[in-house]
């Protein structure tokens, strides 16, 4: 549990910035540093508590932040599948406690440790994961902390910062060619449905339906050429 | 705290753990069945819907910084650098009034 712990502190330390920002947000949105801390430790998800803040800071409504806040964390259906070697010999509280801390960096650090030394395991996992959810939850604190006593930060930019995150998050989530055409029609009808005037939260369902939908197109054309 | 904001902790919370559930019992069916490349392809969709979504009807200079902070993202691929670059060219826009 150790290794773990001390193996992830140089990922913890970018998290920790990261961290920061989110608490800023959140407080310049009304979020009180108890909040905060609150829905960082039982949430643990930074992806997504930024999108679904973010939203809300928009609109107030909890419904669509909410959705796009847990679709974007749809991915860690696939992550926490992908543990079940590891998990495998734990009690059934453990495997919750397990996957509850586990977040996209001490995953990937496990898995790339285990890759090169099959002994590290569900304790490396799990010391890892302490650190993880402890950094996140104190750095996002005291980002909520600091953001309360700051004046409004929209005019510095606060507000931009989330969309070069998502930009930045985008870019990570790229897979190659196969992504172009269904992105740049759910970007398209994104804008387009906020240009009618409809809410946020609905452009942004729309826009991902019909990526989806192109998706689903360019996947079935594929496989009919193939 | 009101009640919506007590409302977006607890269903991002339910929301959050359920998908690590489903992961832990049904992960492995899930990711063979016919609707697997969903999961792959809805984050990223989301989150560029998250992005037209931040940009649509803004100013020129919003769009300008959003295309600076794309630029840093595809080279270096790492989110906080993204985030200061864009940041600095949104407020050095905005400041200098393009």
């Amino acid at each position: 549990m150790k290794h773990g712990a001390i193996a992830i502190l140089p990922l913890a330390a970018g998290a920790a910035v990261y961290g920061f920002a989110f608490g800023l947000l959140a407080a310049q949105v009304g979020f009180p540093w108890w909040g905060v801390a609150l829905m960082s430790s039982i949430v643990h998800a930074g992806s997504s508590q930024i999108v679904a803040v973010e939203q809300f800071a928009g609109t107030s409504a909890v419904v669509g932040a909410a959705f796009a806040g847990a679709a974007l964390n749809l991915r860690y259906i696939g992550i926490v599948a992908s543990l079940s070697d590891i998990l495998s010999g734990l009690s059934l509280r453990m495997k919750l406690l397990a996957i509850h801390i586990t977040g996209d960096e001490n995953w990937a650090l496990t898995m790339a440790e285990r890759a090169k030394n099959p002994a590290v395991g569900a304790s490396f996992l799990i010391g890892s994961g302490l650190v993880m959810i402890s950094v996140w939850t104190v750095s996002t604190t005291l980002g909520a902390v600091a953001g309360s006593t700051l004046p409004n930060l929209e005019q510095f930019g606060l507000g931009f910062a989330f969309t070069a995150a998502f930009i930045a998050m985008a870019r990570g989530l790229w897979r190659g060619p196969a992504n172009l055409v269904p992105w740049i029609i759910s970007f398209a009808v994104t804008i387009g449905v906020v240009t009618l005037g409809a809410p946020k939260a609905y452009a942004i369902v729309a826009g991902a339906i019909c990526g989806l939908a192109v998706s689903h197109l360019v996947r079935s054309k594929k496989k009919v050429v193939l | 705290m009101t009640f919506p904001f007590w409302m977006l902790i607890v269903v991002l919370a339910v929301a959050a753990f359920t998908v690590r559930v489903l992961g832990l019992f049904a992960g492995d069916a899930i990711k063979s069945s016919r609707l697997a490349w969903m999961l792959d392809d809805l984050p990223g969709l989301i989150v560029v819907s998250l992005v037209a979504s931040s940009l649509a009807g803004q100013s020129i200079e919003t769009w300008i910084a959003a295309a600076a902070a794309l630029a840093v993202a595809y080279v270096t691929n790492h989110v906080i650098l993204t985030m200061c670059i864009g940041v600095v060219a949104y407020g050095g826009l905005v400041w200098f009034g393009f």
